[in-house]
């Protein structure tokens, strides 16, 4: 066992990635209740594999780790749902509005409730579903999400890219359900004036990487 | 580069996991492309909504301080 100021130290630090942490528990358990007992879990078992964590290491990843392997292990089984998301075609949103000439496509994405989003995520498989969280929502890199799930980058590269074509086609689902667009991909809604600035916010210049 | 090149890179250059080059590459491509440059752009978006969309949900501080607690 640590010293005491050590062991203070280290749950310091591990407290700060506390949302993180909670964050994907909601996500991957649909239950405040049962996120915060997975949680807890997670930060006693941190605590007394604290040797294991190498110092300047990422940290979050290392929590964040042995969080989804409690999930897996105590809320799914230990045998890991083999789910593959069925090959709904390249960009199904952004395809469909773009056949039909509505423009600029992003915008449909922004009259989408954020819940709708989180329900959009929330129907993803699971082994899908914590890829979106680690790359998306937490900004995680492929080098350490694949760190974090134990897998290679490629399956990284592939869920995230599988999860993203789902998420295209559930949003587009509800935006048809909801009279965002029609089903045939148009825009609803006044008719743009195209030879005016478009009100779209969202970036036209390439970032500079 | 192609537009095929590029649409297979895209995921890649909206999560910032491209190499430089590959990256420039990528960003001259869309500079002259209007097609590959809206693709990018949708994707860029969906990325920063589903973020914005999942990322309100925090620790209750209740919570928190029970966690600080039983650490300690």
């Amino acid at each position: 066992m640590a010293e005491p100021a050590a062991q203070t130290a280290f749950a310091e630090e591990a407290l700060t990635h506390l949302d993180t942490l909670y964050r994907g528990a909601l996500r991957l358990t649909h239950d405040p209740d049962a996120a915060q007992d997975l949680v807890q879990e997670a930060y006693l078992r941190a605590l007394r594999y604290q040797h294991s964590y190498q110092q300047g290491t990422n940290m979050k990843a290392w929590l964040f780790a042995i969080m989804r392997n409690l999930f897996w292990d105590r809320f799914k089984g230990s045998r890991k749902e083999d789910v593959s998301l069925d090959d709904v075609g390249e960009f199904v949103l952004y395809d469909k509005l773009r056949d039909e000439g509505a423009r600029p496509e992003a915008d449909v994405l922004d009259k989408i409730a954020a819940s709708e989003v989180v329900s959009a995520v929330d129907k993803l498989p699971p082994l899908h579903r914590e890829v979106v969280l680690l790359v998306d929502v937490e900004g995680f890199s492929y080098k350490d999400a694949a760190q974090t799930l134990a897998v290679p980058i490629g399956t990284v590269m592939s869920r995230l890219h599988r999860a993203r074509q789902q998420l295209q086609k559930s949003l587009f689902d509800y935006a048809v359900e909801s009279g965002i667009v029609r089903p045939d991909g148009m825009n609803e809604g006044p008719p743009r004036n195209h030879g005016e600035a478009s009100d779209f916010v969202g970036p036209r210049q390439v970032p500079q990487q | 580069m192609r537009c095929e090149e590029c649409s297979d890179k895209l995921d890649r250059f909206v999560d910032r996991e491209l190499t430089n080059t590959e990256a420039l590459e990528v960003q001259l491509h869309l500079e002259g492309c209007p097609d590959c440059m809206e693709h990018y752009d949708f994707q860029e978006h969906l990325k920063r909504v589903v973020k914005r969309s999942c990322d309100c949900d925090v620790a209750p501080t209740a919570f928190r301080e029970k966690l600080r607690q039983i650490l300690s």
